[in-house]
């Protein structure tokens, strides 16, 4: 799966019709042939696409993702700037995302055919349907500058500085340098991109919790505990939720994964520097280790969250271990 | 997740409530700079690659160098058709190919060091040597010091344009001690741009604080700076994208937005003053002289048909405020510009009169733009759309051919497009920047106008080059671009408007075609 993705990733990126070279030399340097042939050697550029394949493997294996050509900095080390922040608006989102989309699902659920079922569906769709870019200057718009509720875009405010790198989350990082202050500032800073992006990841929960636990509620284990006389949050708690949580989960991981590889639109509305805003100026300056560490980076993370994905199932579901 | 015992949920309650006590005495990120100062915040949709001068030459770079290092020479305020001393006085022989560069003054390095000579010639060594993107603005320089105040420069042909190239920040000058100490040498092995990255090494109004070149850059006062002291002891300078810059400039987070489009600029409150007025940036169409290219666009009427079917107001009123006509391919800040009367005029009835005089028979003609390219809030695809419409009206097919930026340059440069819709923007504040519009020089190429193509047009260029007095240059750089206009492939079209909206608390805004903004000389009611 990896090479696989090596392999597309390192073919498409030297067949993107552009000159890398020009790009990240600039109009007036990349007139200079000799500038041009040094730069092309110091980047292998002049290597055939099989040599550039073998090499960038052979370091990938050492950690190394070569140098932005926009940076001039590793690779790894951008994206350990960049990576953080993205991951931070993620759980945030995901975390969000659950706890709503799980209950409107199960309401819509139980409520199917009726009023309350007509109209999560609809907002579920909505969720689904609006552009984030456009959700994300709409809600920017109207809680920033309407109603004062919202910070101003970035990380932090302008009079705060970072705190002492230990995770790159600045919530974990300012508790541990213990700023209370830049904790509260970085989590208020938070609540917009992880809104713009709860309301599309829950739009997509809510429509699989729904039919998940319709699928249960037609089990016969939950006719005999309704039969039973069960207490209904027992039953949904125990019987339903339960049972519906393997589709569940495994959407809940397909979508942490797009809300890594979906937020470049609305970081860039919140001008914030994560994976997103680095894919976007990696591409627009033909950066191409740039836009390949990207690309390794959210496949990776895939990967891991389908891992950790498969891992759970066993533990919700013990049929899966015996399996 | 669900807590299977008492004790574990107790023990999860207790340490919830007990946080803020924990926290209670906690250490504070605020910046308090302690001096009063307040900060300044400038949003920018960031353009920036690094913060060494020398290897600089974005116009985010030019404006974060402009507040960390000081040049020899500058411009006062918005006005650069004068060149005014900055840390040198200049003496320039009559050919304008030897200048006698004199420091005055007694300015210090932000580690409290005295500037030399020595750290003038190392500093423009080290530009020409490094090969950088700037490097081409010394080409042919020659750096010796005299004496400990004295620099000579010499060059190899009359370059009278030399006095405006030294006043662009990426000839800053460095502390040569320092940047050596990391790594600086005067030839491609330099290392020292890692380094610079991370702090500074000049003598400006500022110090760099820290970097980050996707997000954020953030500058504090140089507490030995030889100068007026600035009025903001802090500048946060922050990436942040058009729509978003208008937002905040509004709602108060940002101090000044440097990215609104014509249309973004206006309604905004009354909170904020919005500085309006064209930018250097010319806008122009070119049309391929290269019979192999297209045998359409090299038909002089066919060019004079284009010339006389568009309608330059109707452009200038779509890029909305502070935009203005190109009346030349020189903008209207720099000395030469034409005056709008000596510019290409819509005359429907002369267009049709050419197109038919030409061989042109209803063909299409691709027009190649740069889909993604967004010059001071303008869209590229909307001129060329609007471009397409007005030529359509007199009976010309136009197709729109849009690229990506980063792939079209690559067709652009080689000379390969049919039409092209693409700008310039000044590389230094002089019209001898311009002379690349004629036959055989780099812009000139890419529009299949060859060396010898057009003998009048090369010889005014020849005489435009040679120097002379500031009225002889005007009036030659006129003569030159009269000329380009009767016969040459290009259209200027408009120059669009720079918009900088800051709050209304702040003075002293002003733009400047090389720097944007000098941060140091904003001030605050």
């Amino acid at each position: 799966m990896t090479s696989l993705l090596l392999m597309v990733g390192v073919t498409l990126a030297n067949l993107v019709p552009g000159d890398p070279v020009a790009a990240a030399l600039g109009q007036r340097a990349a007139e200079d042939p000799a500038t041009v042939a040094r730069f092309t050697a110091e980047y292998g550029l002049d290597k055939p696409l099989p040599a550039q394949y073998v090499s960038y493997v052979g370091n990938l294996i050492q950690g190394d993702l070569g140098v932005s050509t926009t940076t001039h900095n590793s690779v790894t080390s951008d994206l350990g700037e960049a990576l953080p922040a993205t991951i931070e608006i993620a759980i945030g989102a995901i975390v969000l995302s659950v706890i709503i989309g799980v209950s409107l699902g199960t309401i819509a659920a139980y409520r199917r055919g009726r009023t309350a079922d007509h109209v999560l569906r609809l907002v579920s769709l909505a969720g689904l349907s609006v552009p984030t870019f456009w959700l994300a200057l709409v809600a920017y718009y109207v809680l920033y500058f309407k109603l004062h509720i919202a910070p101003a875009s970035g990380r932090l405010s302008s009079d705060f500085n970072a705190p002492p790198q230990v995770t790159g989350l600045y919530t974990v990082d300012s508790l541990i340098a213990g700023q209370l202050d830049t904790f509260l500032d970085a989590a208020w800073h938070l609540m917009l991109p992880v809104l713009v992006l709860t309301l599309y990841t829950v739009g997509l929960l809510t429509r699989f919790v729904r039919t998940a636990v319709l699928e249960v509620l037609d089990q016969d284990y939950v006719r005999a505990a309704r039969a039973k006389g069960l207490p209904a949050r027992t039953i949904v708690t125990s019987y339903v939720l339960r049972g519906a949580s393997i589709p569940v989960l495994t959407v809940v991981g397909l979508a942490f994964g797009s809300l890594l590889s979906g937020t470049v639109l609305v970081e860039s509305v919140f001008s914030w520097p994560g994976i997103g805003s680095y894919a976007y100026q990696a591409a627009s300056h033909l950066d191409l280790p740039g836009v390949m560490g990207v690309g390794l980076t959210i496949g990776l993370v895939y990967l891991l969250v389908n891992l950790a994905v498969d891992l759970l199932y066993g533990f919700l579901d013990p049929r899966v271990r015996l399996a | 997740m669900e807590f299977r015992s008492r004790k574990t949920r107790r023990a999860v309650v207790v340490a919830v409530m007990a946080l803020p006590i924990a926290l209670t005495g906690c250490s504070s990120g605020k910046i308090d700079s302690g001096d009063g100062l307040r900060t300044l915040t400038i949003d920018k949709t960031f353009d920036l690659k690094t913060a060494d001068p020398g290897r600089q030459y974005e116009p985010t770079g030019q404006l974060v160098g402009k507040a960390l290092y000081q040049t020899l020479l500058t411009f006062e305020g918005t006005d650069v058709t004068e060149v005014v001393p900055g840390l040198a006085t200049l003496e320039q022989s009559d050919d304008a190919t030897t200048f006698t560069l004199t420091l005055t003054g007694s300015p210090k390095f932000s580690d409290d060091s005295a500037m030399t000579a020595d750290d003038v010639v190392f500093s423009l060594q080290r530009v020409i040597g490094m090969k950088g993107n700037p490097s081409f603005l010394l080409a042919g320089v020659t750096v010796k010091k005299t004496d400990d105040k004295t620099v000579v420069l010499t060059t190899d042909k009359p370059t009278p344009a030399l006095p405006a190239i030294l006043a662009n920040p990426a000839l800053g000058i460095v502390n040569s001690k320092v940047v050596k100490a990391h790594g600086g040498t005067t030839t491609e092995a330099d290392a020292a741009e890692k380094y610079l990255n991370t702090h500074s090494a000049g003598s400006g109004p500022y110090v760099l604080d820290s970097l980050n070149l996707s997000s954020k850059v953030v500058l504090k006062a140089n507490e030995n700076y030889t100068g007026d002291e600035p009025a903001f002891g802090r500048v946060v300078i922050q990436n942040v994208e058009g729509a978003t810059q208008k937002i905040n400039v509004e709602g108060g987070s940002a101090d000044v937005a440097l990215d609104l489009s014509g249309t973004q600029a206006k309604g905004l409150g009354s909170s904020v003053d919005v500085t309006s007025g064209p930018s250097a940036n010319v806008i122009f169409l070119l049309l391929n002289q290269n019979k192999k290219i297209s045998t359409i666009t090299s038909n002089p009427d066919f060019v004079k048909a284009v010339k006389s079917a568009i309608d330059y107001d109707d452009l200038v009123e779509l890029a909305g405020a502070g935009t203005s006509r190109a009346a030349g391919v020189i903008p209207s800040a720099l000395l030469g510009a034409l005056d709008v009367a000596d510019a290409p005029k819509l005359d429907l009835t002369a267009a049709k009169a050419a197109l038919a005089k030409s061989d042109y028979d209803g063909e299409s003609v691709t027009l190649n733009f740069p889909s993604d390219l967004t010059l001071n809030g303008l869209e590229f695809p909307t001129i060329a759309q609007r471009i397409q419409s007005q030529l359509k009206a007199v009976g010309i097919k136009v197709d729109l051919a849009p690229a990506a930026v980063a792939t079209e340059l690559d067709a652009y440069r080689e000379g390969k497009e049919i039409m092209g819709l693409w700008y310039w923007g000044p590389d230094y504040p002089d019209p001898s920047d311009y002379l690349v519009f004629t036959p055989g020089d780099v812009v000139g190429l890419r529009s299949g106008w060859a060396k010898g193509a057009d003998e009048t047009v090369s010889a005014l260029a020849t005489k435009a080059a040679a120097g002379g007095s500031d009225e002889e240059r005007k009036a030659n750089f006129e003569e030159l671009q009269k000329a380009l206009n009767e016969s040459g492939p290009f259209i200027p079209l408009v120059q669009p408007g720079n918009n900088i909206a800051a709050s209304s608390d702040i003075t002293n805004v002003g733009y400047n075609p090389v720097w944007t903004v000098d941060i140091a000389t904003l001030g605050s009611k």
